[in-house]
């Protein structure tokens, strides 16, 4: 410890940050002994005589009478060991922290009231941890004594009456969502630390379709239950609440798209189309997008105060999927290319397939296509997807005789059949629109005119 | 049907006058127990007296002077940021030695916070009193080893405490002689307003306990004047309880020490409690960061330094030729010593382990408790060293 | 023995007299009154004016003087009268009886009960349908514990009265006169551990004092709808037996707490949010409460409508199985 020592204002009282020197009792080279007054100092309240924490010499006086000083400032210093020979003159360095400022922290780090050191700042930054927490995900085994408490027999018997005896281990998201997917946690392997069956856990379990159908038949059952829970309970509700609420108005067209077939075969063959799936379906999706962009209010939705005509076409694919009925879409859509809208495409539908399409993909579908050819079927009435106000049935391609050119001809036809909602698409919007279609369909040079 | 009034008289106007608008703080008009007058002056009293010897005499001027010194060097250490507080009982230090002094070895006292001179009678070391208000401890020391209960922080309590072990003394029959136990209670002038006080009062005669109630009133509950408090002197309000109460004149240890072994002899040989109302005066401020020059005049200081206790005492023992120059400085020199210890005892105490907060919470400790411990336990210990 | 649990009670403070000399009684009115329902009844006249007697009518008095009477080597039994009465003595049993084994290191014990009757459905003015309990629960350095039944109340009382802590011992009035057969012989249960009071597999309802009586109703009447609830007795309320609460909760994966006290902060909170914490994965339902209202206890005429009662804890057990 050095033999100079400093003396710094100490906090006088209450919340008090600096005080007047009023006058030094003391001169620099006066021997002091320890509380021993030195100093009189006026704080906001009154006069207070400050004893000295040290016996000594005073080297010097810091601070004139008359001078406001911040608590925690160096007012006075001692050599603490005046017959110690001669005084190095070069103090220690003043300890960085224990500056203080107007309302800063004081030496002591507090400001005093009257019944105890006072407030003291908090730390502004971290300490550094050598852990981390993890959470406690479940205990093993009960404490041993609580099984004293409860009576064996009542024990057994609640344990038989226990529907599951293995205790599920899942978030309260997670269980939400395994209940909307209808996934039955007992019968999962968690992948979480511990056991726990994580979000990733349910929505495979989903897609795998651990929910399909079952198809085992009780034998000699008459009668099987499939209960309704899940996307089926989803789907039907969704189908419902379309059906009742949108008058549904279906037109039908009949068009000759051998053109349309031909241009299939041809785009297959460019380079640019390489790896792209080309289908009947992407053209006709391309008929649909640039029939939307010359009517685009069936791009819209209705709903009781306003009719929302959208700038955006999140074109929507119906697909039969291992979970049921769902309608992905591809946002955009108008924006993309022949080529990126083949690709969009060609993912959707393997997602679909492989049962992995996200909640994401099946939200905000502006229009839909649903393509009832694959299944040989020629057209039908299809129902809207709720809001949306069009939706395009394409049928079957079959070779069919056809007046062309005047003379009966084996051509490729197909049905369209648009259902719209009669309250914002009127029939001649709807017609219109159809007819769009079917124009670029039968003649696609009618896309290069209309662009 | 209208009550008739009594006739106002002009005697019965001036007996309430004098009754009712006496003010508590007048000496004039109320008589003090004094066996040593501010000047040094033996004086004798027809019902109190004191036996002491000569070795006595000094040794309750050395009393003084130590009590006084803790007190100084306390304070001082609180201005130099070693303690987050101090309760100086400067001007006090006749009252509480001698009170503290009556006390016999069986006797039970039940302090509020500011009673440093009675811990010392009672041989509490100062320096642990200092670890309470440095907040290395809530109390510190044991009650039932010293006969001197922790500090009440809460006003008044303590009177209430002090009754029921008084209670306690009546059950197992160790009262009735001169060997009997009594138990003094230490409160202040402001104390007395408070509920518990009133209660202890209400009980103490209603049980007929053997419990000395010693009220320090030291003019000041803070900045409030025992005229708030009280519309008649301290020591009357005894009597509306059923009980004595005497005033004496806290400033004369001679006179604390007989009118409290009178009281507490009175206690132990089963007459039942008794209110002592020493008067004296808070030289110092309530706590070391109070300003007491915000609220009473430098007028009032000035008169009470006149009536200071220690100065009394020893020209007393000048007068009396029981003391000379050397036995003073010699008890100066003891008063350094004592200050010097402690000192250096407060500025090396360490600050208590942070999980020994969990451990004397209860009596049988609870699994909740030692989850708690443990959870801080591996948190500290998760910080790079 | 058949007994009501006031009688049970008395059977067991007589009990613990006559093991400890050093047991007394104090209170208003309950010595030759025998407390105001009868808890006390016969005890004055058969172990003196010394050990159980009348005192003013004065509750931060009776504490605090049982404080110093503790220090003197007494372990007093305290009776406030009535449940809206405590509050005077606030200060004495938060203040000091809660403190004083911290602050003196352990120099300085409290060994004293604190009796107080609580809890409405007595069809009474104001203050006597109170439960503070959450006051004494949530001041550190106290025991709280309330038995449900003339059987935990005979042992219980003794058991606190034992302890070296400082108890507040909550007697649910409504529940005086219910009689039940009292094995005075049997060996008691621990005091600081909660009782399944009635095993189940759906569902855990979590109650103490008057409410337990509820709950089994309830649990009764849900077996007729083929539900199976369990119900546990919490008795000790502080410190809570989170092992066996734990234990039940983890087994039937849905819990419903049951007090009478207001829903704010109430003891209910606690178990939610320690639940929540431990069993997070766990749990098929959030743990729910059903309590009192956040409002000062209402005149007797419609305190039906305030307290929990059966259909309202099926209610909350319907909203948790649905989830």
């Amino acid at each position: 410890m050095s033999r100079l020592r400093d003396f710094k204002l100490p906090d006088l009282g209450e919340g008090l940050t600096e005080g007047e020197i009023l006058q030094w009792m003391v001169a620099v080279g006066d021997e002091v002994t320890l509380n021993q007054p030195i100093v009189e100092v006026e704080t906001a309240k009154a006069a207070v005589e400050v004893p000295s924490p040290f016996a000594g010499v005073v080297t010097a006086i810091h601070h004139e009478a008359g001078e406001v000083v911040d608590v925690g400032s160096v007012i006075i210093s001692f050599d603490t060991e005046p017959g110690a020979g001669p005084l190095d003159l070069v103090p220690d360095p003043p300890n960085a922290e224990e500056g203080a400022l107007i309302g800063e922290v004081g030496a002591n780090g507090r400001t005093a009231t009257l019944v105890g050191y006072g407030p003291k700042s908090g730390p502004a930054k971290r300490r550094a941890r050598v852990d981390s927490p993890t959470p406690v995900v479940a205990e093993e085994a009960p404490p041993p004594e609580t099984a004293a408490r409860v009576s064996a027999a009542a024990v057994g018997q609640a344990a038989a009456q226990s529907q599951g005896a293995v205790t599920v281990l899942a978030k309260p998201p997670v269980r939400k969502l395994a209940k909307e997917l209808g996934v039955d946690l007992t019968t999962l392997t968690g992948t979480g630390t511990g056991g726990v069956i994580t979000r990733a856990d349910v929505e495979a379990a989903g897609s795998l379709g651990s929910q399909a159908i079952p198809v085992a038949w009780e034998p000699g059952a008459r009668e099987r239950r499939i209960p309704v829970k899940g996307v089926r309970k989803m789907s039907a509700q969704a189908m419902v609440d379309s059906a009742f609420t949108a008058p549904h108005v279906t037109e039908f067209v009949t068009v000759d798209v051998t053109p349309t077939m031909e241009l299939v075969t041809r785009l297959r063959a460019l380079p640019d189309f390489a790896d792209v799936k080309v289908t009947p379906l992407l053209l006709v999706a391309k008929a649909l997008l640039l029939a939307v962009k010359r009517n685009p209010e069936i791009n819209s939705t209705f709903t009781d105060s306003e009719i929302v005509v959208k700038s955006y076409v999140n074109l929507g694919i119906a697909a039969a999927t291992p979970r049921g009925l769902l309608v992905p879409n591809i946002k955009d859509a108008d924006r993309l290319s022949l080529v990126e809208l083949g690709r969009a495409l060609q993912d959707l539908v393997e997602t679909a397939r492989a049962g992995k399409t996200a909640p994401a993909d099946m939200q905000s579908g502006t229009i839909t296509i649903t393509n009832i050819g694959v299944f040989g079927i020629d057209t039908g009435t299809p129902i809207l997807n709720p809001g949306e106000s069009a939706i395009l049935a394409f049928g079957a391609v079959r070779p069919t005789p056809w007046v062309h050119e005047g003379e009966i001809a084996i051509r490729q036809v197909t049905q369209l059949a648009l259902s719209f909602d009669h309250r914002n698409v009127d029939g001649a919007l709807g017609s219109q629109f159809l007819a769009d279609i079917a124009r670029v369909l039968a003649d696609p040079a009618t896309a290069l005119a209309w662009s | 049907m209208a009550r008739e009034r009594t006739p106002e008289t002009p005697e019965l106007r001036e007996e309430r006058r004098v009754s009712v608008t006496s003010p508590a703080g007048t000496e004039a008009s109320t008589p003090l127990v004094q066996l040593l007058t501010p000047e040094g002056e033996r004086v004798h009293h027809p019902l109190y007296d004191v036996d002491l010897t000569d070795d006595d005499y000094r040794s309750f001027y050395r009393d003084l002077v130590l009590v006084r010194r803790i007190d100084v060097e306390a304070t001082a250490l609180q201005r130099q940021g070693e303690l987050g507080l101090w309760a100086p009982l400067a001007g006090q230090e006749a009252a509480q030695v001698g009170s503290g002094r009556a006390l016999r070895p069986q006797d039970f006292a039940f302090p509020t916070y500011r009673e440093h001179g009675v811990a010392w009678c009672k041989g509490v070391d100062p320096l642990t009193l200092l670890g309470l208000f440095r907040g290395a401890s809530n109390g510190g020391w044991d009650p039932q080893e010293k006969r001197f209960n922790l500090y009440t922080i809460v006003i008044g309590s303590q009177t209430l405490h002090a009754t029921g072990y008084a209670m306690g003394i009546v059950k197992d029959g160790a009262v009735g002689d001169s060997g009997g136990e009594a138990v003094i209670a230490y409160f202040g002038d402001g104390a007395s307003s408070q509920g518990d006080v009133n209660e202890a009062f209400v009980w103490s005669a209603a049980y007929h306990v053997p419990i000395v109630f010693f009220c320090q009133n030291n003019q000041w509950g803070i900045s409030t004047p025992t005229s708030t408090q009280s519309r008649i002197p301290l020591y009357k309000r005894a009597e509306g309880f059923g009980f004595p109460g005497v005033r004496v004149d806290g400033n004369d240890v001679l006179a604390s020490y007989a009118v409290t072994r009178a009281a507490l002899d009175n206690a132990r040989t089963g007459q039942g409690p008794t209110l002592v109302e020493a008067f004296t005066y808070r030289m110092g401020a309530h706590t070391t960061s109070d300003d007491p020059t915000r609220y009473r005049l430098s007028s009032d200081l000035e008169a009470w330094k006149l009536k200071d206790p220690l100065e009394r005492m020893k020209s007393f023992l000048f007068k009396q030729q029981l003391a000379d120059a050397g036995f003073i400085e010699e008890v100066e020199a003891d008063a350094d010593a004592l200050a010097a210890r402690i000192r250096k005892g407060c500025l090396e105490m360490p600050d208590p382990d942070p999980l020994s907060m969990f451990d004397d919470v209860y009596a049988e400790q609870t699994v909740l408790l030692e989850e708690q411990r443990e959870e801080l336990g591996t948190y500290l210990a998760g910080f790079r060293a | 023995m058949m007994l009501t649990l006031a009688k049970a009670l008395n059977e067991g403070l007589r009990a613990a007299m006559e093991r400890d000399p050093k047991v007394v009684l104090l209170g208003e009115d309950i010595g030759k009154l025998g407390g105001v329902f009868r808890v006390t009844d016969g005890l004055q006249k058969d172990f003196g004016e010394a050990r159980v007697f009348d005192t003013p009518l004065a509750e931060s008095g009776i504490v605090g003087t049982a404080i110093g009477l503790a220090i003197r080597g007494y372990r007093p039994v305290c009776e406030i009268q009535f449940d809206g009465f405590v509050y005077p003595a606030y200060d004495q049993i938060v203040s000091q009886l809660a403190k004083m084994h911290a602050r003196s290191k352990g120099s300085v014990a409290m060994p004293v009960v604190v009796r107080i009757p609580y809890g409405g459905g007595i069809g009474a003015v104001e203050h006597h349908s109170e439960s503070p309990e959450a006051y004494f629960v949530h001041t550190a350095g106290l025991k709280v514990v309330s038995p449900s039944n003339p059987a935990d109340a005979y042992f219980m009382i003794q058991q606190a009265i034992a302890s070296n802590d400082p108890v507040v011992f909550f007697e649910p009035k409504r529940r005086y006169w219910e009689k039940a057969e009292v094995d005075t012989d049997a060996t008691a249960e621990p005091l600081w551990s909660s009782r399944i009071a009635r095993p189940g597999t759906d569902l855990t309802l979590l109650a103490y004092g008057p409410m337990v009586k509820t709950c089994l109703d309830a649990a009764a009447a849900a077996e007729e709808e083929g539900r199976s609830l369990e119900v546990v007795d919490l008795r000790t309320v502080s410190p809570i037996d989170f092992a066996t609460i734990r234990d039940s909760v983890r087994r039937t994966r849905r819990a419903v707490v049951v007090h009478e006290a207001p829903r704010t902060v109430g003891v209910g909170a606690e178990i939610a949010a320690r639940l929540s914490e431990e069993l997070y994965y766990e749990m098929e339902a959030p743990v729910l409460r059903v309590t009192g209202f956040d409002i000062p206890y209402p005149p007797s005429r419609v305190e039906e409508e305030y307290l929990p009662d059966l259909d309202r804890v099926l209610h909350a057990v319907d909203r948790s199985l649905a989830y």
